[in-house]
């Protein structure tokens, strides 16, 4: 009874070790699969901005975006997955900033025109009141 | 015996504990600060202290303020840390941009406003152009009225010259000719003093509207332009003594019915004051007022309320004993 739980201690001893050695030679070696969900993120990120006409309000912006998913992919091939994953998410948010920058100048153009149609409609009203003195 | 067995197994674990530091250590440099991680901080540190953007994109500024968290963490790997510092960077810069868009959008509701405003201004503009336009409009209507009046009239003598011509001739044949005469004179003169005093010709006699302008808004006084217009009815009364005159108040259905029947009544009486204070004989002057009743144009209009407010003084067809 004394000898056979001993044994088995001996045995789970020996297996956490075991596992706990997998993990330290995996941290070292192994190559992480290709960043699937980044790339696919970074793709989406670009072809949104692209419909919000980033590329003609952030164009800057989105070019940088469209060179580091291009670099991405170049990692992907390389078999570097790290660096990959790194570039794919610079990508997704450098596109993101794209699109936010659309948004402001867009956002912005739309008070300006709100503010020059007020002035206009005061200056015409001036310009009445002129004509009827 | 199984006591000192656990602290045995114990023991084991921590040399592998020890071990595994120990290679992880082997790995490490020195963790430093990775570069540029100041710049996003102080970037972000601008943007949170702006008080037009710092409440305005709360969840991209907690999502920049985590990354530059991150990327502030001493660093080993050179090129995570670059990485860090990047993608907080451009963080920052989109919390920036989403905070900078929902300022603006805050402003169009006063800018919203601002439009609102001006253009109520150009519409009420316009509707005082339009009430001046029909104003003028209403000034025309009258003057082609006093032209069919002065037709009227002219007709009205002619009858009136006929039957004078033929009571005349019914009594003296002889003065025929002469009475008519003077009955045409009669009725020119008349009539001249009618176009002077601006009175329509009606059933009741002639009728002399007095507009609300020659009174203070809401009090029974005459204003000084008005007595230009009274004189000449003054004038036209002692010349025809025989006409007795009505004069009625009438006002618009704005306010109580109570108030508008005394401030009808003040202002027929203000008009009988200042007759009888000129020396028409009170005997012939009579006041009284009507309050809201008989509105000659509809009061859910300013202009039709402003013909509503008058005071007409109803000059009576001489009695049957001038003839």
């Amino acid at each position: 009874m004394d000898t056979r739980q001993q044994d088995r201690r001996r045995i789970r001893a020996g297996i956490g070790l075991g596992i706990a050695g997998t993990f330290l030679i995996a941290a070292c070696a192994a190559t992480p699969p290709a960043p699937t969900a980044a790339l696919d993120a970074a793709h989406l990120a670009i072809t949104e901005a692209e419909r919000a006409d980033a590329g003609h309000y952030a164009s800057n912006e989105l070019a940088e975006a469209r060179i580091k998913l291009d670099s991405a992919n170049s990692a992907v091939t390389d078999k570097q997955m790290t660096s990959a994953e790194r570039l794919a998410n610079e990508s997704r948010t450098e596109a993101e900033l794209a699109s936010a920058r659309t948004t402001e100048i867009k956002a912005k153009a739309v008070n300006a025109e709100m503010q020059r149609g007020t002035g206009t409609l005061i200056e015409e009203m001036d310009r009445h009141a002129g004509e009827q003195k | 015996m199984n006591s000192s067995h656990e602290t045995q197994t114990r023991g084991r674990s921590l040399v592998a504990i020890a071990v595994a530091s120990i290679l992880l250590a082997a790995c490490a440099a020195a963790p430093v600060k990775p570069s540029g991680a100041e710049e996003a901080r102080a970037k972000l540190t601008q943007l949170q202290s702006n008080p037009n953007l710092a409440s305005k994109a709360p969840a991209a500024i907690a999502e920049a303020e985590r990354a530059v968290q991150e990327a502030e963490q001493p660093q080993t790997d050179r090129d995570l840390g670059l990485y860090r510092v990047y993608i907080a960077d451009r963080k920052v810069d989109i919390a920036k941009a989403q905070a900078q868009t929902r300022y603006f959008e805050d402003q169009r509701a006063a800018l919203e406003a601002q439009r609102q405003s001006a253009r109520l201004d150009a519409r009420t503009r316009e509707a005082d152009a339009a009430t001046d336009q029909m104003r003028q409009a209403r000034a025309d209507d009258e003057a082609q009225k006093l032209v069919a009046a002065q037709a009227q009239l002219q007709a009205d003598a002619a009858t009136a010259q006929a039957n004078q011509a033929r009571s005349d001739a019914d009594a003296a044949n002889n003065s025929a000719v002469l009475s008519a005469q003077q009955a045409a004179q009669q009725a020119a003169d008349l009539q001249h003093q009618i176009d002077t005093l601006n009175a329509r010709v009606t059933d009741r006699g002639l009728v002399l509207t007095l507009g609300d302008v020659l009174f203070t808004t809401g009090k029974s006084d005459l204003q000084s332009g008005a007595t230009s217009h009274l004189d000449k009815l003054v004038a036209f009364l002692n010349r025809y003594q025989n006409r007795e005159v009505l004069i009625e108040g009438y006002t618009d259905s704005v306010g109580s019915e109570d108030y508008n029947q005394g401030l009808s009544e003040r202002r027929a009486e203000s008009v009988r004051h200042y007759l009888s204070g000129q020396g028409i004989d009170a005997g012939r002057l009579s006041a009284s007022g009507k309050g809201e009743r008989n509105p000659v144009a509809g009061n859910d209009s300013a202009t039709g309320r402003q013909q509503n407010r008058r005071v007409e003084v109803i000059i009576s067809n001489p009695t049957i004993a001038s003839r």
